[in-house]
């Protein structure tokens, strides 16, 4: 068996070189590769008000100010929420220059959104069936921000991202066969994880082999005060430490001392702090509440409490 | 079912008054199907060496073991196609190689289980902030 196993490899391994030589995937310049990498994160939706990769409605204006303007606001930063370099600060001038070029001469090309969701979102433009480039019927639909209940864990054949033509893909187990019988939430899996643990619903090992393993559970929460209205954060070690080693947050994310940290909702949304488990693998950060868990004093809305 | 929408219009109501720019329109929902919260593509070599790219899923591994067992004790960074995996490694014991080795979970001969993707698909991990935070600037201010 080991010997077939280590053929078959062989075998893919030898493929591989061929493949190489036929670029299934158009070979990206600098500008693009830069782009995918690193602007896509902001540039592709227009988060927070940056200019959407290929809106030329969007880049009209800016592409007036001239190339050597774009180039400095790339390199530098802008106001409020363009970051020098896109954040990306350790890359050379001219790859971010290239990633500039190549944002400006989508936005000429006229590359209409549909068009220019390809080369940063795969997976969604793959998920589309038919993705109706301009007078898209689903721009009517009564809910445009709810996904609709039948759309939300497909089986792995219908999710967009696996290939139905792989046979594997339909020996895979559909989410749902699972989730039905577990405590549900509002986002995320829809699975309200802490639940499921609490009530015994799922064991997960807390060790590799060993099922008799448990955790160390600490009970230490930390009130993290928020300016403004929103209720304070408490951040809750029990919850956490239930699922995770300290040392997956201390000291890589977290000095392990009370307002040690800066955390902020911007760092949060970007993938840092909190951010780096909740919105990619823990509850997103759509749930607001689950972490502006406390009330300020009696009343919620009184917000005098900038400190 | 009012339960729900009082509390989607609550969350509007609190996204558009703190976060309006950045948060405006949270979810974009394209009305496609889409993949599984927290499903991993991973595509460092994959589509190079002509195999589909490899899907983890979270949420079904999450069921058996806790975060700790991959992210602190195999080692596991917290980073999408930042642990450099490949399939000596795996043969070796060492990333999903750690349990699909015949003895905790099934082995590495079942290729197409891991390498399930649709060609092409890069590197990253699905239905994140980062992908789905995704407004269109001229629609900021809407609702
Ligand atoms: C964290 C989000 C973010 C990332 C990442 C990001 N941008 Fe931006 N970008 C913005 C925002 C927001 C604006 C709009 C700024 C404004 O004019 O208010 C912007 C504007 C720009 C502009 C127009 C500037 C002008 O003067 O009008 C250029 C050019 C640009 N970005 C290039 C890039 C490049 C190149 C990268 C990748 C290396 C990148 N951006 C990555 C958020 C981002
Ligand atoms: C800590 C142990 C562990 C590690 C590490 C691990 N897996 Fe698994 N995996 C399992 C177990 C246990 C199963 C269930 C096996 C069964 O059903 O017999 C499984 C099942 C799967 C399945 C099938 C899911 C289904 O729908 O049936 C896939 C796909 C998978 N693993 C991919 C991976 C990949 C890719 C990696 C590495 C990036 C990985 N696994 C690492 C333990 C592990
Ligand atoms: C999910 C991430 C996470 C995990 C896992 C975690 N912590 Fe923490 N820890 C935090 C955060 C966040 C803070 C607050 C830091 C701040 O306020 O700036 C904190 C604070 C602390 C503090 C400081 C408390 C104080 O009053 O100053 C200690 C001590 C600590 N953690 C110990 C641990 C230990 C021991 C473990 C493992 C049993 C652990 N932590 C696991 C995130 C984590
Ligand atoms: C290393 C990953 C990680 C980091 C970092 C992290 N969390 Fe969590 N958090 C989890 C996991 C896993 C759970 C379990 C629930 C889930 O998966 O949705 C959880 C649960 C929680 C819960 C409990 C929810 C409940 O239903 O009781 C709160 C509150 C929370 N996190 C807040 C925070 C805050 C605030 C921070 C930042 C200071 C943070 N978390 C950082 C992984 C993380
Ligand atoms: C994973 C936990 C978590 C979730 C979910 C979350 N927040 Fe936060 N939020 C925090 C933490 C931690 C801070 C920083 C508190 C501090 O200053 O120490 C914060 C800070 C804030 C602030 C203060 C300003 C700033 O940017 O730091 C606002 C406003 C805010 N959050 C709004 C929201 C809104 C609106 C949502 C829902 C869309 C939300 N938060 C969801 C953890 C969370
Ligand atoms: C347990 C999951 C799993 C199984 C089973 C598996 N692989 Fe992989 N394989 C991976 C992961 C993860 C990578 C890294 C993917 C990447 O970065 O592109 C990988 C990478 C590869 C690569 C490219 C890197 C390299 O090592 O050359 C090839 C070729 C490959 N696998 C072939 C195979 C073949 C052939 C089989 C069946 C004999 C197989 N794999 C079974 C998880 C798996
Ligand atoms: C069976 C192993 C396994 C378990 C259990 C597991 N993960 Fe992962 N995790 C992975 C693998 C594999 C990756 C992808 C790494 C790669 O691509 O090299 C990953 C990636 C991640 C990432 C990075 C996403 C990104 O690109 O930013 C986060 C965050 C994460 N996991 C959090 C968690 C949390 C929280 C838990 C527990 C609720 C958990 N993981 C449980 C194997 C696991």
């Amino acid at each position: 068996m080991m010997t077939r196993r280590f053929s078959t490899l062989a075998a893919c391994l030898l493929l591989s070189a061929t493949a190489l030589t036929s670029p299934s995937f158009a070979q990206n310049d600098a500008g693009k590769a830069v782009y995918d990498k690193v602007c896509v994160a902001c540039h592709s939706a227009g988060i927070a008000g940056a200019p959407k990769f290929g809106d030329a409605k969007d880049w009209e204006p800016r592409i007036k100010t001239g190339m050597n303007a774009l180039y400095e606001s790339a390199l530098k930063g802008k106001a409020p929420a363009m970051p020098a370099k896109g954040g990306a600060t350790d890359l050379p001038d001219a790859d971010i220059k290239a990633a500039v070029d190549y944002m400006v001469a989508a936005a000429k090309g006229g590359a209409k959104p549909a068009a220019a969701a390809a080369p940063q979102a795969a997976p969604a433009a793959a998920a589309a069936p038919a993705p109706a480039p301009q007078a898209n019927p689903a721009a009517l639909n009564f809910n445009r921000l709810l996904k609709p209940a039948s759309k939300r864990n497909p089986p792995p054949p219908e999710d967009g991202i696996h290939d139905p033509e792989n046979d594997g893909t339909h020996a895979l187990q559909p989410p749902l066969t699972v989730f039905q019988s577990l405590p549900r939430s509002n986002a995320g899996n829809r699975v309200d994880w802490v639940k499921a643990l609490d009530t015994n619903q799922i064991g997960p090992r807390w060790d590799r082999t060993d099922p008799t393993a448990a955790p160390v559970v600490m009970d230490l929460n930390i009130v993290r005060e928020v300016k403004g209205s929103m209720p304070d954060v408490v951040y809750p070690h029990k919850q956490h430490t239930a699922w995770l080693d300290c040392s997956n947050c201390h000291p890589q994310i977290f000095i392990p001392q009370k307002g040690a940290n800066q955390i902020s909702m911007a760092a949060i949304l970007l993938g840092q702090k909190c951010g780096v488990c909740h919105g990619k693998v823990a509850f997103p950060v759509s749930e607001c509440r689950i972490c502006h868990s406390k009330k300020k004093n009696v009343m919620p809305v009184k917000n005098a409490q900038a400190n | 079912m009012s339960l729900r929408h009082a509390w989607i219009r609550q969350r509007r109501a609190l996204l558009s008054a703190l976060l309006p720019v950045a948060l405006a329109g949270a979810l974009v929902a394209t009305g496609d199907a889409r993949a599984e919260y927290a499903d991993v593509v991973i595509n460092n070599y994959s589509d190079a060496a002509g195999m589909r790219p490899v899907i983890f899923p979270h949420w079904f591994h999450r069921i058996r073991f806790r975060c700790k067992v991959c992210h602190a004790d195999l080692g596991f960074q917290f980073k999408a196609g930042g642990n450099e995996i490949n399939m000596v490694k795996i043969i070796d014991g060492q990333f999903c190689g750690a349990c699909h080795n015949g003895d905790i979970a099934w082995s590495v001969e079942n290729c197409n289980l891991c390498h399930s993707a649709k060609p092409g698909t890069p590197t990253q991990v699905h239905e994140s902030t980062i992908q789905k935070l995704a407004i269109q600037p001229q629609a900021g201010g809407q609702k």
